[in-house]
């Protein structure tokens, strides 16, 4: 019995921000459950490793050859955005009125790390501009180093077709008070003002 | 214990749900690795400062052989930012901050190499298209960590000879090396400018014009030292293309 439990342990300990103790809590909480629930978790886990993959178009997480996304004939399919991370496309899809396909990079470069553009889906995003008459890309990669480097050398690379690259802007959080904010990011909210 | 220092960032590494473990290079403590509570959620007091490069002044709390104390605080110098809006230029500082992560060990405090990464960041600030910042960095470098090749006189005797051998960090006279292979043969030029690089500051590199052919000698020379040292490739050196 104790093997089983330790068991279960260090599986969840391998989880991001699960150390021993909430991977002991959690073994515990998932022994107390009832046996329906328990094993719809575990079924649930093992459907997603069976069954997610790629989009093979944008590279997004989907059950099929091609994902939702990009089979909706009712998107505007002229623009791409571009994200780095599939998780992200969920939080651009609550944003009203930006009704496009994604692309997908699944990283962002990092010379330090050694992460190439080979190692990203930067070719298949050529690919798509150069095959599909996109007038459009919209980069929205994350507003730090790692991002802002990829989206230059995207800009870059799509340098010699007949389509706008756009960056989303920077500035300050809705909510938030300018006083609390650095002047990296205040300098680059100024940057980007514009006429009311 | 909670301790003050000024540090310039050398590299993040997510850490959980927002979390960031971030590399300081510190003018009092060298390499401090430290751990920073939520700095990639858009509210996060942290805001730009923790992006590579930055030059700030910052506050940690931990023990003092604490492998990763807690930051609880930085404030910005300067930003480095121009450097890092620019894709080559951006290439050429994560060189830098490679071969400081590579070579500099965690927790030992070297003055001299703090102030040449900041002031070899001011000067690609100003003018990042020199091309020999890099190689002075890496020179200097190497000399501050007891890496440095040996260039003038052989390595064993003194003598004189413009045979470099990766094996031995050095040149080696024809009657020392024992018929072991040369892996560069030096021209008294690339010599004379390695030593002359030694010597001069940040400041004035860029008034120097060497020819192209002899950077490019120096650089091939330095690259091929350093794969022999760290027995890896740099990580950067994938994207000069």
């Amino acid at each position: 019995m104790q093997g089983i439990i330790e068991n279960l342990v260090a599986e969840l300990t391998r989880l991001p921000g699960i150390g021993r103790k909430t991977a002991q809590r959690l073994a515990f909480f998932i022994l107390s459950m009832p046996d329906a629930e328990a094993l719809s978790l575990a079924r649930a886990i093992g459907a997603v490793k069976e069954k997610a993959r790629f989009c093979g178009r944008c590279f997004n997480i989907t059950e099929q050859e091609v994902c939702e996304i990009c089979s909706d004939d009712t998107r505007d399919r002229d623009r791409i955005c571009v994200v780095e991370e599939p998780s992200t496309i969920q939080v651009m899809e609550r944003v009203k009125g930006l009704h496009c396909l994604y692309h997908v990079l699944l990283g962002a470069l990092s010379p330090i790390d050694g992460i190439t553009p080979e190692r990203l889906k930067i070719g298949e995003l050529v690919n798509r501009v150069r095959n599909n008459g996109v007038t459009e890309v919209i980069i929205a990669t994350n507003p730090n180093t790692k991002g802002e480097i990829t989206a230059q050398y995207i800009k870059e690379v799509l340098s010699p077709f007949p389509v706008k690259v756009t960056r989303i802007a920077y500035g300050l959080p809705m909510g938030s008070d300018i006083e609390f904010a650095d002047e990296v990011t205040l300098g680059k909210a100024l940057e980007g003002r514009r006429e009311l | 214990m909670l301790r003050r220092t000024e540090g310039i960032v050398l590299k993040t590494f997510p850490f959980g749900e927002a979390d960031l473990i971030v590399t300081f290079l510190t003018g009092s403590y060298g390499i401090v690795k430290t751990f920073a509570k939520s700095p990639r959620k858009t509210r996060s007091r942290f805001g730009s400062s923790l992006e590579p490069l930055t030059h700030s002044k910052i506050s940690f709390w931990g023990r003092e052989d604490a492998a990763l104390p807690r930051l609880t605080q930085a404030d910005i110098i300067h930003p480095f930012d121009t450097i890092r809006s620019g894709l080559q230029c951006f290439l050429k500082a994560s060189e830098v901050l490679e071969l400081t992560l590579i070579f500099m060990p965690e927790r030992d405090a070297c003055a001299g190499v703090y102030g040449l990464l900041v002031s070899t960041l001011h000067a690609m600030e100003a003018d990042c298209g020199a091309g020999l910042r890099v190689l002075h960095y890496k020179l200097k470098l190497l000399d501050s960590v007891g890496y440095l090749p040996r260039l003038k006189g052989c390595g064993r005797c003194g003598g004189d000879s413009e045979s470099f051998h990766l094996s031995q960090g050095s040149v080696v006279c024809d009657a020392c090396s024992k018929g072991s292979a040369v892996t560069f043969r030096l021209s008294p030029g690339v010599i004379s400018l390695a030593s002359n690089l030694l010597v001069w500051d940040t400041a004035k590199i860029q008034r120097i014009k060497p020819a192209d052919g002899l950077v490019m000698e120096l650089s091939r020379l330095l690259d091929e030292h350093v794969k022999y040292v760290t027995e890896r490739e740099l990580k950067t050196r994938a994207f000069r293309g």
